[in-house]
């Protein structure tokens, strides 16, 4: 087969995706299968944005609930305090996290692998101490209710979850698109070289700091968005919900348990464990705490001692096994 | 005035003993290894709910259950080194933090499970004694496990420098291709590295059950500590982990007294800052 019969290949698949999921709302009525989607979409955005930095450059980041929660405040705080559109707030979210990350990254970037690591934990944690103790700040610990305006499209809020299956479905392909095209820029040779071998990289001319600098920026920008998505989809804001530790930990888990470094990666791991996590709670009941993560830990777990490359490793030697013992075609 | 200071440091002291315990596992762990252990604040979880099962099913006291919860833990970790950890020593980052994290993960909603969120206390004849020293308060069960804790961390000194296995241990922690040129055998002195530092974790659980209580979340402030400690002692430094382990106990509860009762944690995340800002390879060595 030709490269460019792949590449029509792969064109006709991901036409025929965009029309599945464009078409899904109509198909599917039951709010709560599109909460579900919802979910899938949402964490496969937050997984595409940490991916970015996390799976290219190999920066694994456990903090990125910080952005998350600062593009929440942000928008909530201009919506609530100055009657702002979320719309507009949104944008502010991302700048406002984005501005951010350059302290921050001065701060952890100074520290290399696991090290890294928990500086990020640390400075999302810090956030979140900082929100839930500075009452003037932001409501403190009680948080509060976005006041529900009906049917207000302007305001980012709608009366069907359908509408709001659109707007994370716009976030994702947004990711998605960046992913794709700095994939294909010297940016992203230049964040594989880092996430390679972050000395050899420098070595050979990459600015290694400034790389990191921009993707984290972007990565920031990208999950402050879904911060202001999710506040608006559940109408309620306190520090534990915005800068809750597990939006870091499943923006990192979708990504690896997917294939870390990969386009799709986030968004299959993100299918898998959201499936796996619904099949659950319908089979036991919400009723026991903990089995959500017991699982997840237990899938990452095998995960990384099986099969570092994730779902797309796997599914890319799969397909290679079935193109090598398929009789060659003309 | 002096006095409301005195009585934080000694606070912060006696608690630090505790987070002590935890650090040096880490920076042990840390050391030899060369792996971040993010489920060591679990192994403290479950050497407290050992001590817990053992008071409230036959009556053991916390302190004795010490000489339950240390072998127990000891062999876990000998079993993690070898089915786990083994398995992900490479160049690659991702899977050795990953490794750790996903079992701390694991560990942590495995105890919600079985044993719910619920708080669980052990009530002993010496949980609510104290001394009154010079007009300070001193509580007798967080003084034992000072005192306990201290006595272990310099066990385990001794045991590094005076012991073959212990020098085996500091030659792999310096320069592991060497140590196994010199026919050190890497696995044995990882899997002992393992199993001592989870013993400790399981003994700083068995010492603060008289005093605190047991639930599945207890561990993680402890492994935050323990990183915060061991940055700050430069990573994989016995003394180091120890003297930061007391000076954060010390920041921990002078924030508490005059920052406000929930504000301990951020003096600590504000000191873990100010050190990457300024000194971010640990107050004595090199990050990495």
């Amino acid at each position: 087969m030709t490269t460019q019969g792949i590449h029509a290949r792969g064109l006709i698949l991901l036409a025929i995706g965009i029309a599945v999921v464009i078409a899904l709302p109509l198909v599917v009525t039951s709010s709560f299968a599109i909460d579900i989607f919802i979910r899938i979409l949402l964490f496969s955005f937050i997984g595409t944005a940490w991916n970015l930095m996390g799976g290219y450059a190999k920066q694994l980041s456990l903090g990125h609930a910080a952005y998350f929660g600062l593009g929440a405040y942000t928008s909530t705080i201009l919506q609530i305090d100055f009657g702002i559109s979320p719309w507009i707030g949104m944008i502010a979210g991302g700048v406002v996290a984005a501005l951010a990350s350059l302290p921050i990254g001065w701060l952890c970037f100074r520290l290399r692998g696991p090290y890294f690591t928990i500086a990020t934990i640390a400075t999302a944690q810090a956030l979140m101490l900082i929100f839930l103790k500075f009452r003037d700040l932001a409501w403190g610990a009680e948080g509060t209710t976005i006041p529900n305006l009906g049917s207000a499209p302007l305001m980012m809020q709608f009366e069907t979850k359908a509408a709001y299956y659109y707007v994370v479905l716009g976030l994702l392909a947004l990711g998605l698109a960046i992913t794709w095209a700095i994939e294909r820029s010297w940016m992203g040779y230049y964040l594989v070289a880092i996430g390679e071998d972050e000395d050899a990289a420098e070595a050979i001319g990459v600015n290694a700091p400034k790389i990191k600098r921009d993707i984290y920026l972007i990565s920031s920008f990208l999950t402050a968005l879904a911060g202001t998505f999710y506040i608006q989809y559940i109408y309620f804001i306190d520090p534990p919900t915005a800068f809750s530790f597990n939006i870091s930990i499943e923006a990192a888990l979708v990504s690896i348990v997917g294939g870390i470094g990969t386009l799709w990666g986030p968004v299959i791991g993100t299918v898998l464990l959201e499936t796996t996590s619904t099949l659950l709670q319908s089979w036991l009941g919400s009723s026991i705490g903990g089995v959500q993560l017991t699982v997840y830990s237990l899938i990452l777990m095998a995960v990384i001692l099986w099969r570092p490359t994730g779902l797309m490793g796997m599914m890319r030697e799969a397909w290679q096994r079935y193109a090598k013992n398929k009789p060659a075609r003309a | 005035m002096w006095e409301t200071v005195a009585q934080a440091v000694i606070n912060g002291l006696l608690i630090g003993g505790i987070y002590a315990l935890v650090s040096i596992g880490v920076t042990l762990i840390f050391g030899v290894v060369k792996i971040v252990n993010f489920a060591q604040g679990e192994f403290v979880m479950i050497g407290m709910y050992i001590s817990f099962f053992l008071a409230n099913q036959f009556g053991i006291d916390p302190l004795l259950s010490l000489f339950v919860s240390m072998p127990v833990l000891f062999l876990v970790g000998v079993l993690i080194q070898h089915f786990l950890i083994r398995r992900v020593l490479g160049p690659n980052d991702m899977p050795q933090i990953f490794l750790t994290f996903a079992l701390s993960l694991l560990l942590l909603n495995l105890a919600l499970m079985l044993f719910t969120a619920n708080y669980r206390t052990v009530h002993t004849s010496y949980s609510d004694e104290a001394f009154h020293v010079a007009g300070l308060y001193i509580p007798v069960a967080k003084l034992i496990a000072f005192v306990v804790a201290m006595f272990l961390s310099g066990a385990l000194w001794v045991f590094l420098h005076t012991t073959d296995l212990g020098k085996a241990m500091r030659a792999a922690a310096q320069n592991r291709d060497v140590a196994m040129l010199m026919g050190i055998n890497p696995n044995r002195v990882f899997c002992v590295a393992l199993g001592i530092a989870l013993a400790l974790a399981g003994a700083a659980g068995s010492l603060l059950m008289p005093f605190y209580s047991a639930y599945p979340f207890v561990g993680q402030v402890f492994t935050l500590m323990a990183f915060v400690a061991v940055v700050m002692g430069s990573l994989g430094n016995v003394i180091g982990a120890l003297i930061a382990s007391l000076l954060m106990g010390v920041a921990e509860s002078l924030g508490i007294q005059y920052v406000g009762a929930d504000s301990g944690l951020i003096v600590v995340f504000a000191l873990l800052l100010l050190t990457l800002a300024f000194k971010p390879t640990g107050l004595g060595g090199k990050a990495r």
